[in-house]
């Protein structure tokens, strides 16, 4: 563990979100590797993040990029060895940075040894960790998620002659956790990492593990029995370690999965993530204040993980059909940027590469009430490449450098596990960390100055929100406060220059400093606080009484 | 009447007003509302318009503006309560942005002229890429509405977009007999709705018009709505007409028909002073670019005191005669009094009528005497002729009355020489 025993650790957490694979690769096989992201630890250091969220890399066909996992205690040759993942573990808590790592509960591989006892045949003792049945018309409301490429939850298993269900893909079968011994079995997976050091897991798609009759299987009160029962474990066992949940749903229905305080400690606020996007493109902030409205309060030690991008793509699950097809004609107007039901972009192509803002959508992440996570890359404007098939377009080799392999692998370019982004907008050579490294004003050096700003006050990791609601419908301002620390956060939407009036009345006196210059601003008075602000401008002030 | 242009420290715009402008920033449609003491209908008019604008223009950014003349009621509010936002958002519906309705009101009583130049400031600061005004009385508005009027000018390149109506057969009478078939004769198109409650038109002619138009106190009292449309048929812009569905048969206070006449009649007088050229050169007319039915005829039978208009038009010739004089040609005003002897032998012909009308128009021009006196006499002749009109067509068919207002415009064409030639004296 880290020295910092901070229990709420993770409220103040800025998490970097690394697939090991695509980061940097020691031994010239092309893929990248443990010994490799632990040499890379220095510049998440320097870049001032304070936790790393890895992507699986536990033994697996790859069919689902890792999440389709054959064995939960070892780690994917190609990535390296335990005991590598054992050193990157102690340099990373060496820096003071935290490891979470990826936990695939609701379904394994089929190529999972258990997986294969369990269609051995139909009274293997392994049978009954999957869900099997004669019929594929069971559970028939429940959703298909993967519309692209699956037409039916149950897929026929030629060798025991039963259905079998998978939420996911066919060749991802999911287990049955109405068995306790599955339960218990992933709990000592879990263990095992604990052990190990990890400070704590994202809980890949929770929502899904019971199936009952009559239900869409989804959300049901079994699944949050289980997620309490690993809770209890955890804090009995491993106090201080932190579960992150997965779960693709409206905020009042994740609301559940922080229980009393006794099921995650934080959960992906999924749905502000597109509305963000689809504020900046309406240049209005309707979409993003109405769904924090929607947010209900969560438990003090609770907390949402915020984001901009991920490996997977920009979901429209949730948003309604007029915003899904608004979303899709603004940023994915080339239909091979869409899969399933989402955009597979990176942050810097879906924001035209607009500097402007890149920074104002890294502004509000950072000062939303929730935990940020930077998706790898991201931090220096990477490009994506639609055309890799699936989502392996954002999930390309770091941009290390302008030379060889962007400085990721020192392979042949032909043996990488993905080709690197080679355009002349978002090439390696045009975007990568040395180059940006060397300027004050790069993406990545301004990226370094506001998760600094970010860290140097409780605030915005643990304070409370409060919308103004200015007039001007393009500008989005909240006041975040905790103690006697009050800041103040206006962000301009609109790609035009913007005066706004904001009702300040109850600080009246206060002296506003702003955040990243330090310059003091008018003290507030009786009247509206007048602020101009450029196009796609934000403001961060602290509200000082002096 | 007297012009007075504004001071360069006056402004249309309140400060207040401002303010909220700021807070709109830059649309795509801006919906025109001008208002005085609507409280009973006004509410009806914004919702429909709210909806219109969410079902079929539910990207574009939108703005309504309430141009109040001073009301005492709740008018200005029921347009306000419209709005959507983050902090008020009706139930049951799907909002992707902000929708602002704001509401202003400008000084010195109603006028027509000072709502339309607010909503034309507003359009033009806010840099509205198309607009559409909306009467507030308009209680049979559908949603739909929106789309008609502002699909031409987003899809169809034109400009300017004019109504039609359902309308009674015997609704809108002044349009019928005099606007419509002058105006056709005039700038040859055959915009059936030249005074328009309801009408769109692009940001270039909003702007243009904006800074084209004295917007005088006096002259901007009358008849702005159709100043716009003959400007747009001045300038030759593309116009399009659009069927709306019907058009309710007012029912407030009965219309002034000296200031309707003011309103209309005068301001197409005035334009023929200012573009002489435009008009003096066409000939004929020619259809316009119509989506739905072009005309729509309500049958039912309403009871009209045909009477009172037979005796206000036969005093009026009597009692006017001096004036009546200095404006007509002796023939013609000798015809005109032949007629206005006996009721029961009465028929105001559409050949005397287009006479009657050209020879106002060529006295206002030449100023025979007070044009506001010239105008405001032809008002007892135009009901000699509403008279006819609802004498002949007490029995017809929506055909045939259709093709009696045909055959009026046609007569108006046919004499157009004779319109220039009074002008120009010759005759």
């Amino acid at each position: 563990m880290p020295p910092s025993q901070d229990m709420l650790w993770y409220k103040d957490a800025v998490i970097y979100q690394v697939h090991v694979r695509t980061f940097c690769d020691s031994n010239a096989d092309g893929i990248g590797d443990f010994r490799g992201l632990a040499q890379k630890l220095d510049y998440l250091q320097e870049l001032g993040i304070t936790a790393i969220w890895l992507m699986p890399f536990f033994p697996s066909p790859l069919r689902d990029d890792g999440y389709d996992i054959a064995d939960y205690r070892s780690i994917h040759p190609s990535y390296g060895t335990l005991e590598d993942f054992q050193n990157f573990l102690k340099l990373a808590h060496q820096r003071n940075i935290r490891v979470l790592i990826e936990m695939v509960l609701n379904h394994t591989s089929d190529q999972h040894p258990w997986f294969h006892e369990s269609r051995s045949s139909r009274d293997n003792p392994k049978r009954d960790w999957y869900v099997w049945s004669e019929s594929d018309a069971k559970y028939r409301e429940t959703r298909i998620i993967f519309l692209d490429t699956e037409l039916s939850n149950w897929a026929w298993d030629p060798v025991s002659k039963q259905y079998y269900w998978h939420r996911f893909f066919s060749h991802q079968p999911d287990l049955n956790y109405d068995n306790p011994a599955v339960r218990e079995e992933m709990w000592n997976i879990m263990k095992f990492w604990l052990e190990m050091g990890v400070d704590g897991f994202r809980l890949d798609a929770v929502p899904y593990l019971v199936e009952r009759e009559g239900t869409n299987c989804e959300n049901l009160p079994e699944t949050h029995a289980i997620v309490k029962d690993l809770r209890a474990r955890m804090d009995r066992e491993f106090p201080g370690c932190m579960l992150l949940a997965e779960a693709n749903q409206w905020p009042t229905d994740l609301r559940h999965y922080f229980g009393n305080g006794d099921e995650f400690h934080m959960a992906f606020h999924f749905p502000l993530m597109p509305r963000m996007f689809m504020g900046l493109k309406l240049e209005d902030r309707k979409p993003i204040t109405e769904i924090l409205q929607q947010t209900p309060s969560i438990p003090d030690a609770c907390q949402w993980c915020l984001f901009l991008r991920n490996h997977d793509e920009l979901t429209l699950e949730m948003v309604t059909d007029m915003e899904r097809d608004y979303m899709y004609d603004e940023y994915a107007r080339d239909k091979g940027m869409r899969l399933n039901m989402g955009i597979r972009r990176r942050l810097a192509p879906l924001l035209d590469n607009d500097r402007r803002r890149i920074e104002l959508m890294n502004g509000m992440l950072m000062s939303m009430p929730g935990t940020p996570i930077i998706y790898y890359g991201d931090e220096i404007g990477m490009g994506d490449n639609v055309h890799l098939g699936d989502r392996n377009g954002v999930r390309t080799p770091m941009q290390w450098d302008g030379g060889w392999n962007g400085g990721f692998s020192t392979a042949d370019p032909e043996n990488l596990y993905a080709p690197p982004i080679l355009n002349p907008v978002y090439g390696l050579q045009v975007v990568n960390v040395q180059s940006q490294k060397r300027f004050d004003h790069s993406l990545l050096s301004w990226m370094k100055r506001i998760i600094q700003v970010r860290k140097s006050m409780p605030v915005f990791g643990r304070g409370s929100m409060e919308f103004l609601y200015p007039a001007n419908h393009r500008v989005l301002a909240y006041v975040r406060k905790l103690g006697n620390e009050t800041i103040l956060a206006v962000n301009n939407l609109a790609s035009s220059a913007q005066a706004v009036e904001l009702d300040l009345k109850s600080y009246k006196g206060n002296i506003l400093i702003e955040m990243f210059g330090r310059n003091i601003f008018p003290r507030v008075g009786d009247l509206p606080y007048l602020l101009t602000l450029g196009p796609y401008q934000f403001y961060w002030f602290r509200l000082r009484k002096i | 009447m007297t012009r007075r242009s504004l001071l360069p420290e006056e402004s249309i715009l309140s400060d207040d007003f401002l303010r909220e402008l700021m807070n709109v920033g830059e649309v795509d449609i801006l919906i025109g509302v001008p208002t005085y003491n609507d409280a009973n209908t006004v509410g009806t008019v914004v919702q429909a318009v709210r909806a219109g604008l969410l079902q079929y223009f539910p990207r574009q950014r939108a703005v309504v503006i309430n141009a109040d003349g001073g009301s005492k009621d709740a008018t200005r509010d029921l347009v306000r309560a419209a709005s959507i936002s983050d902090l008020h958002h009706p139930s049951g519906m799907t909002a992707l942005r902000t929708l602002h309705c704001i509401s202003t009101q400008y000084s010195g009583g109603v006028e027509s002229g000072k709502a339309l130049h607010t909503i034309l400031a507003a359009a033009d600061l806010l840099r509205a890429r198309s607009c559409a005004v909306v009467a507030p009385d308009s209680i049979h508005i559908e949603p739909v509405w929106m789309k008609g009027l502002l699909d031409p000018l987003h899809n169809s390149h034109v400009d300017l977009v004019t109504p039609l109506y359902r309308r009674h057969k015997f609704d809108g009478l002044l349009v019928r007999n005099l606007i419509y078939p002058l105006v056709r004769a005039l700038y040859g198109k055959r915009v059936r709705e030249p005074n328009p409650t309801e009408f769109a038109f692009s940001s270039r002619l909003a702007v243009q018009f904006l800074n084209q138009h004295p917007w005088t106190q006096d002259a901007g009292r009358d008849g702005t709505e159709i100043s716009l449309i003959l400007t747009a048929l001045e300038q030759d812009w593309p116009i399009a007409q659009v069927f709306l569905g019907e058009k309710s048969r007012t029912e407030h206070a009965p219309t002034d028909l000296v200031r309707a006449m003011r309103q209309t009649v005068g301001t197409i007088f005035w334009s023929l002073e200012q573009n002489f050229s435009a008009w003096s050169s066409r000939s004929g007319s020619s259809p316009l670019p119509t989506s739905g039915p072009e005309a729509d005829v309500d049958l039912e039978p309403i009871r009209v005191n045909r009477k009172r208009l037979w005796e206000m038009f036969a005093r009026g010739v009597a009692e006017l005669e001096p004036v009546l004089k200095s404006i007509l040609s002796p023939a013609t005003l000798a015809e005109l009094q032949r007629a206005a002897a006996k009721e029961e032998e009465f028929h105001f012909s559409d050949e005397l009528w287009v006479q009657t009308a050209y020879e106002f128009a060529a006295s206002f021009h030449q100023e025979v005497i007070s044009r506001d006196h010239i105008v405001q006499a032809l008002v007892p002749l135009y009901r000699g002729k509403a008279y006819t009109f609802l004498t002949e067509n007490r029995d017809a068919s929506g055909e045939q009355l259709e093709a009696g207002i045909e055959a009026l415009c046609q007569t108006f064409e046919q004499k157009k020489p004779t319109l220039l030639e009074l002008w120009e004296g010759t005759k």
